[in-house]
């Protein structure tokens, strides 16, 4: 009888611990790689090359996959090369700023509506105007203080580097 | 509760006493659990002071997130929460939070401030003359803390050569760029290029250089050891000198042979040494420009 009490408390025990993880991987591993839909019918003066979309939208997607990430463990490393100038300024501002506040920021479910509006004649800066929805977490320590479905607009310079095209301004705007 | 509402009170002063005693729950709530509310700051610009307005009574916790900001103090409900210029140097959308038991918010945008420098990307450093759209430019307009000044701007562009304006003209900034396109001048000289907001410019140098020739005309003579030939000075359709190092490509024919000599050009002219005993015709040519054929007779 006793057996059978002790088997019976192992396997709720166990199926307590099997929802809890379930439930920690919904929460913690929600999609971050970011959707990134890339429009270029309005492209002036120079028209978008599809190869040069094709590394636009490659490294757009990875810039800001890094900048969840950089927000979300408070570190610097993954913004190295993907962000330039002002917009790598800015970040690591943020970073340090979250990281003495004790403050943490999760850019969940990504997606990124992008129109190339300018490309310059000689093809060395590229102006984005993307319209991001994402769900904003803040957090203090493991509280969360903010929470919001956000709809964002931001105006974004990408220059070529040496083998990718960098984010050199990453400016949010309330509209276009 | 359901009975307050549904029960029907026999007293007359029976409301009264309700809203008495409503008013003192109210009176002995805790401060703290009253609702703070935000108010946005309307306007803001980059690098100056902005007050968040708070209602509400007691102490509770305020966070200011935005771009390059995560601040986090202190504050008294019902009083001003003012952000020094160095919180708020950055433009775009920041999220005020209020936290006691529960947080509020409110989300307001930050503009840039006005220009104090222009990116300016020009090209090419070098244009050949007298050729139309060679020559372009991209502005971006950047206030004191480098935020992309969105809002439109009026830019000038000029193309000065040393006495004379080749191109003037001005474009109005969309999203925070203005560009230009512009033919080269009729001179092989530098020319500035300049774009300019209110008082803030911004200068690049082009070096226009002469364009390819226009046309090639050789003279040549009978020597001891052979035929020397020679261009008269070459220059462009604008009459520009063609650059030292131009080659031209000069051709002799004596019969069915053949033979080809490269010389660049030194100081306007290009000239060759050729061996050919026999009468010979020779040309020169020098990229898409064929000169006269030069005839010279056998050796005597």
């Amino acid at each position: 009888m006793t057996k059978r009490r002790t088997w019976l408390v192992m396997v709720r025990a166990l199926a307590i611990a099997s929802v809890a993880l379930i439930a920690s991987t919904q929460s913690v591993g929600a999609d971050i790689s970011p959707k990134v839909v890339f429009e270029n019918s309005k492209t002036a003066p120079r028209s978008v090359e599809s190869l040069t979309e094709r590394s636009i939208v490659r490294d757009y997607k990875f810039a800001w996959a890094n900048l969840a990430l950089a927000l979300e463990s408070n570190s610097t490393d993954p913004l190295n090369g993907l962000f330039v100038g002002n917009a790598s300024g800015v970040l690591a501002d943020q970073v340090t700023n979250q990281k003495r506040s004790g403050l943490t920021s999760r850019y969940l479910n990504q997606s990124h509506k992008v129109d190339a509006v300018f490309y310059s004649v000689e093809g060395d800066v590229m102006e984005l105007h993307d319209t991001a929805e994402y769900d904003l977490q803040v957090l203090d320590g493991s509280k969360t203080i903010y929470q919001e479905h956000v709809v964002a607009r931001y105006i974004v310079l990408m220059t070529p580097a040496a083998d990718r095209w960098a984010i050199r301004q990453l400016e949010s705007v309330d509209r276009f | 509760m359901w009975w307050s509402i549904n029960t029907v009170w026999e007293r007359p002063n029976v409301n009264k006493a309700l809203v008495a005693a409503a008013l003192g729950a109210f009176c002995m709530m805790p401060l703290s659990s009253r609702a703070q509310e935000l108010r946005a700051p309307a306007g803001a610009i980059a690098g100056s002071e902005v007050a968040i307005g708070t209602s509400g009574n007691g102490n509770g916790t305020f966070y200011l997130i935005g771009p390059g900001t995560a601040l986090k103090r202190e504050v008294q409900f019902g009083q001003e929460v003012k952000l020094p210029p160095r919180d708020v140097r950055h433009a775009g959308v920041y999220r005020a939070v209020a936290c006691t038991d529960e947080c509020r918010s409110v989300t307001f945008h930050v503009s840039a401030a006005k220009p104090a420098s222009l990116s300016f990307l020009v090209h090419p450093s070098r244009a050949p003359v007298a050729l139309g759209d060679v020559i372009s430019g991209v502005a971006l307009p950047f206030d004191e803390f480098s935020n992309l000044v969105v809002s439109p701007t009026k830019v000038s562009f000029q193309l000065n050569a040393k006495d004379k304006t080749i191109m003037s003209q001005s474009a109005t900034t969309q999203s925070g760029v203005a560009w230009f396109r512009a033919a080269s001048g009729r001179s092989a000289e530098a020319v500035q290029v300049v774009a300019q907001v209110d008082d803030v410019s911004a200068r690049r140098v082009v070096q226009q250089v002469a364009s390819d020739p226009c046309s090639l005309r050789i003279k040549g003579q009978r020597t001891a050891k052979g035929i020397t030939v020679e261009t008269e000075p070459v220059r462009d359709c604008t009459g520009n000198p063609v650059p030292d190092g131009t080659i031209v490509t000069f051709t002799a024919k004596h019969g069915k042979d053949i033979s080809t000599v490269d010389a660049p050009i030194k100081q306007g002219i290009a000239r060759a040494q050729m061996i050919a005993p026999g009468p010979v015709v020779v040309s020169a040519a020098s990229g898409v420009v064929m000169g006269n054929e030069l005839r010279l007779g056998a050796q005597p």
